[in-house]
């Protein structure tokens, strides 16, 4: 998955012109099964509730923003592994942040556009997973969390004094 | 005993016309066509289509109450839809149907609510981004077609970020919930 993360974070909230493109990258990857599919979902949640986490810690974000983001992050990773238990899995181990979140813990605005790149591409995969999962039933669950990361990013954008949106292509 | 009817709030109302807009931005509108077979998801782009223009039409009117921020990322927001509006028309054709036509303008109008204010112009936009998120979302689990479904997530994100972008302007939280489900 490591070509697509590039896809992706230069896809994110592109809008669907830009997603077009996407589409001979997904349909390469229409072989995986909806655990393999959830397992990966689940792994940028992880990263991401990781980075508010260290974020907060480290004052790289707005405490009432970072906790919001970190505790919807949370709610998505419970909502994942309870998806995985019902498929017969047991969660993933936790994985290792990613080497460049320690550079972007020195300032919130070094911190922000981090964040905003992890969110871009958890919902290029959010894209990915609710157009491509096989079982119906998880599509719209799937769906609300990938909305719910792009509202994440006007959040940030907005925190960080950005434009909310790039204009439309 | 006299039951007592709850109050009727200015954002109820406006969200009470924004479902009439949209319970009957579809209704008068022909038919996408008799080319695409059954079951292809031709009618329900249709839908969606016929939702878009609604949501510019409402886009349109709203910038007359709008100002600085607000009028600008209200127009940055209409060309996004003009967009989906351009795809969901191209993904009809590639069904095989004809993408049903537009209503005027002044169609339109007729079922907007008064917009006193900026604030009351939001509020409006906010409820249709609602509902377009929660229109998206439902045809993700509905369309056959794996392709289809991609490019309608990559709008049901489009919408997710729209709906953020409005309540910044109104001054609320931009993601209140964990899970955005939209609203009927």
């Amino acid at each position: 998955m490591s070509e697509p993360s590039t896809r992706r974070t230069a896809l994110a909230g592109a809008g669907v012109l830009a997603f077009a493109v996407l589409t001979p990258v997904a349909a390469a990857q229409s072989e995986r099964s909806d655990v393999e599919i959830i397992e990966e979902l689940l792994t940028f949640e992880q990263r991401l509730e990781s980075a508010y986490a260290a974020a907060l810690r480290r004052d790289a974000i707005d405490t009432e923003l970072g906790e919001l983001l970190r505790n919807q992050e949370r709610e998505h990773i419970r909502a994942l592994e309870q998806v995985l238990r019902g498929l017969g899995r047991r969660s993933p181990r936790a994985t290792v942040p990613p080497p460049e979140l320690g550079s972007a813990l020195r300032g919130r605005d070094t911190f922000a556009r981090f964040a905003l790149d992890l969110e871009g591409q958890a919902i290029s995969a959010y894209m990915e997973a609710a157009g491509g999962i096989s079982r119906p039933g998880l599509r719209r669950p799937l769906g609300s969390i990938m909305t719910c990361e792009a509202a994440h990013q006007v959040a940030l954008r907005s925190a960080a004094g950005l434009p909310l949106l790039a204009p439309a292509r | 005993m006299r039951r007592v009817r709850a109050p009727v709030t200015r954002r109820a109302a406006l969200g009470g016309a924004a479902a009439v807009v949209l319970a009957s931005c579809g209704g008068g509108d022909p038919p996408p066509s008799t080319g695409p077979r059954p079951g292809s998801g031709a009618a329900l782009l249709g839908s969606l289509l016929a939702l878009e223009r609604a949501v510019i039409a409402a886009y349109e009117t709203s910038a007359e109450v709008l100002r600085g921020d607000a009028l600008r990322y209200a127009a940055v927001v209409r060309g996004y839809e003009e967009n989906h509006v351009r795809f969901l028309e191209q993904a009809i054709r590639d069904l095989g149907g004809e993408p049903p036509a537009g209503r005027l303008a002044e169609e339109y109008e007729r079922t907007f609510p008064r917009l006193r204010d900026e604030q009351d112009g939001l509020r409006f936009l906010e409820d249709l981004e609602e509902r377009q998120v929660r229109a998206y979302l439902e045809a993700l689990a509905e369309l056959p077609d794996r392709d289809l479904r991609l490019s309608i997530a990559g709008i049901g994100a489009d919408e997710g970020s729209q709906l953020a972008v409005i309540r910044v302007l109104a001054g609320r939280p931009a993601s209140p919930h964990p899970f955005e489900t939209g609203a009927l």
